[in-house]
């Protein structure tokens, strides 16, 4: 029991955090389709269960599909979306939780944060103990870049606790008769985002090398026939997309996945925007991107697991080579040199828990170490030991995550040398235009209350909610896209990209000047630059 | 031994506790930027080429100083033509416009304000400003025209040709060249080069004679190329092919002496 409520009062922490945190967050420009799609399909549903809404092909292709592979964003699969737009209409429209509708938008993000750490806590400590559990939880939190996500109406967080609840709900199914749970949660994380399809490659070897050490225990198998048979429902269930031409609309959707355009990505110092990618990206980059603390003490974790296989309480179920196998299947992909790296840590986030969960057996263990090593010297060494790991641990990532928000996209950890030192190595300094929030109240400063539309750049998607959210006046819209825009424009931005640089010099020979009025930095770092007509 | 782990696990800790903090605030901010460019403009003269280093920074340079660079300077083929530039620098970083030992040093809150001269490069001929007087040949989707071109993720003011079903030849007559022709050529537009991965390539003539010949890969950026060449009025003949439809090729070349 008291385990539990130190897990739910975690869990609460991590939802309050992330909301806040949010409130803090520049608008991705992902995030606006998801929203406005999230919207339809909370409505779609409202009438279905209300008004008994038509079922037939053509209700359902309006709001859910459409000829071309992107209509009603009907590449990405609708759970998250869905939560978006029911909570736009239940805790802004409805009962006003939310003041503007993208904070509510943003709430089942954090709700899906508070779940990770609740299950990596849960997990954790039902395994390696309370201790261990705790430290895990804490640097699930204070992770910088998945704060960032968590903070965002995006998949990428939410996918992250989804693929580790099916980690954990086949964990805890191992034992059991009829493991139909692991199955609904698979459906769950199908629903989300497509790279829950890589999960098997995770669960399959973990079950082959259980049946292998024990030479038997073909029962568990059942854990994959759930998955095999209760997921793909699930996922049918909750995809109204998907009742129809379900071969084609599945095979259209894991299409566009195999095919995607390579986005710009910028890595040591060169542009990637081909492949082959190096294999190292993801290494390097995650290297980069987890607080080396946290990193250093997942180390000593690996070692623990390995040194201590033998007398693991759990030794039955082998939950450490399960969690090895968890981030070494979402990493995996990004080795192969052809799989698009332009979304970084992101893509791989589902290793996250498995890094956390290492470093909080890692912190157990060297504290361990080091209780034995001060001996009877000191009372309560044990106790002192832990504590003082765990606070240095943790004390870095909190530390870290403080120097990355709000742009934690161009933040890198101390071992690049902080977001200036991974500038110099020529790693990406940013996405999806967030970081235009920053510029808005210099924007509204400078228009000194005058018509002024603006050429808006990356962060065009979004314009519109910022004016609606009273971020910036009516009077200065978006002028529009490319050379026309910049000739509507009184001012201009760039959000810095190596590959936008581009967008700098057609302002620059439009408004016969190279000198930005305002240059927005990241810990030093130019991030967006503000450009006014002469 | 059994303590080893927690203390490199501690010192770990600690060490990035106070690091993450001292990273986010290593950056020389917009206090010291205006003092270093207080000193430049004490000390600019018509003509100098300001630079800054590390590239990455270059905007909050242009912020301060941008008021000191022409477009066509920072647009710049290459910075032979140079007698006098300045170079701010931060965090130890160089630009590659410089080299040799500056004539002025000065350190200001964490910038380098460097002041380097040698003997500019005398050019006869820029061929940006003679391609009116150029024949050109083949077809092409575009151009040529002297625009300001994004080519290697940097700017360039070059002449810039989408090339046609074949090569697109560009003659330019009694060129006064000097003892050398040096050029640049590389390829304009990211999207382009990343969704059509075929080079480019670029070839110069001397009165017929061959003097360079180069591919224009996709992620070469702005190639060099130079030849020697006798100090006398010649027609040069640039010629542009590539397997790509309207692939973007940008050039420049200047004769000097």
């Amino acid at each position: 029991m008291r385990n539990r409520l130190i897990g739910f009062a975690l869990a609460l922490a991590t939802i309050v955090l992330v909301t806040a945190e949010s409130g803090e967050l520049g608008i991705a420009r992902d995030e606006m389709i998801y929203v406005s799609s999230g919207a339809h399909y909370a409505d779609w549903w409202g009438h279905l269960i209300t008004s008994g809404f038509s079922t037939s092909r053509a209700d359902i292709t309006h709001a859910w599909g459409g000829p071309q592979l992107t209509d009603n964003n009907r590449e990405h699969p609708p759970l998250m979306k869905t939560l978006f737009g029911i909570s736009q209409r239940l805790f802004h429209d409805k009962v006003k939780l939310f003041s503007d509708e993208l904070g509510a938008a943003r709430f089942p993000s954090a709700v899906m944060a508070g779940l990770l750490v609740l299950l990596v806590f849960t997990f954790t400590v039902e395994v390696w103990g309370l201790a261990a559990g705790v430290i895990a939880a804490l640097l699930a939190i204070f992770m910088p870049r998945a704060l960032f996500h968590a903070g965002l109406a995006c998949f990428d967080a939410p996918m992250t606790t989804l693929w580790f609840a099916v980690i954990y709900a086949y964990w805890r199914g191992l034992p059991k008769k009829l493991p139909w749970q692991v199955g609904v949660v698979f459906g769950l994380a199908l629903a989300t985002k497509h790279n829950a399809i890589l999960l098997p490659f995770a669960l399959v070897p973990h079950l082959a090398f259980l049946i292998w050490r024990d030479r038997g225990g073909w029962r568990r198998l059942l854990a994959l026939a759930s998955i095999a048979l209760i997921g793909p429902l699930v996922l049918v269930a909750l995809w109204p997309w998907l009742w129809f031409d379900t071969v084609t609309h599945v095979t259209q959707w894991i299409g566009f996945h195999l095919t995607h355009v390579h986005y710009n990505y910028e890595y040591l110092g060169q542009n990637w925007n081909a492949p082959r990618f190096p294999w190292h990206v993801a290494l390097v980059t995650t290297l980069f991107t987890v607080p080396a603390a946290t990193l250093g003490a997942a180390g000593f974790g690996v070692v623990a697991w390995i040194k201590e296989r033998a007398t693991n309480p759990d030794r039955a179920r082998a939950p450490a080579l399960l969690v090895f196998l968890s981030a070494g299947v979402s990493i995996g992909p990004f080795l192969l040199g052809s799989t698009p790296i332009f979304g970084a840590e992101k893509h791989w986030a589902p290793a996250i828990p498995s890094i956390c969960i290492a470093a909080g057996v890692g912190c157990v263990w060297v504290a361990r170490g080091l209780a034995t090593a001060i001996g009877d010297r000191v009372k309560h060494a044990p106790r002192i030991a832990l504590g003082v790991v765990a606070t240095a641990v943790v004390a870095a990532a909190v530390s870290e995550t403080i120097a990355a928000e709000p742009y934690a996209l161009t933040w890198y950890s101390t071992l690049a040398g902080g977001d200036a030192g991974a500038a110099d190595l020529g790693m990406n300094r940013q996405f999806w235009g967030v970081a235009a929030r920053g510029v808005l109240p210099e924007l509204a400063k400078l228009a000194a209350g005058k018509p002024a539309p603006v050429y808006s750049h990356d962060a065009s998607p979004a314009w519109g909610m910022y004016q609606r959210l009273g971020m910036l006046p009516k009077t200065m819209p978006d002028s529009g896209s490319e050379q026309g825009g910049i000739d509507n424009s009184q001012f201009a931005i760039v959000i810095h990209e190596r590959h936008f640089n581009r967008h700098d010099y057609m302002i620059w020979v439009t408004y016969r000047t190279l000198q930005p009025v305002y240059v927005l930095r990241a810990n030093g770092v130019p991030i967006v630059s503000v450009y006014r007509r002469r | 031994m059994l303590a080893i782990p927690a203390i490199v696990l501690l010192v770990l800790s600690v060490w990035e506790v106070f690091a993450a903090h001292h990273d986010a605030t290593s950056v020389p901010g917009d206090e010291a930027w205006e003092a270093a460019a207080k000193v430049v403009h004490t000390g600019y003269r018509p003509g100098d080429l300001i630079v800054f280093a590390p590239a990455w920074n270059d905007p909050v340079g242009r912020m301060h100083l941008g008021d000191l660079i022409a477009i066509h300077d920072a647009a710049r083929m290459d910075a032979a033509r140079y007698g006098r530039i300045w170079e701010l620098a931060i965090r130890g970083a160089h630009a590659p416009d410089v080299t040799g030992e500056p004539v002025f040093a000065e350190e200001i809150d964490g910038i380098a304000v460097r002041r380097y001269e040698r003997a500019p490069a005398i050019v006869t001929a820029d061929l940006r400003e003679r391609l009116a007087t150029a024949k050109v040949e083949g077809t092409r989707a575009r151009g040529p025209v002297v625009e300001l071109q994004e080519v290697g993720f940097a700017p360039h003011e070059c002449i810039l040709v989408a090339t046609g079903a074949g090569p697109v030849k560009l003659t330019f007559p009694l060129v006064p060249l000097g003892s050398e022709l040096v050029g640049y050529a590389g390829i304009a537009d990211v999207f382009t080069r990343r969704d059509n991965r075929l080079p480019g390539r670029i070839q110069v003539a001397v009165h017929d004679v061959l003097v360079a010949d180069r591919a224009l890969g996709v992620d070469d950026g702005w190639v060099r190329f130079a030849a020697t060449t006798a100090a006398l009025p010649d027609e040069v003949t640039v010629t542009l092919s590539s397997d790509a439809p309207g692939r973007q090729i940008c050039f420049a070349i200047e004769a000097r002496r």
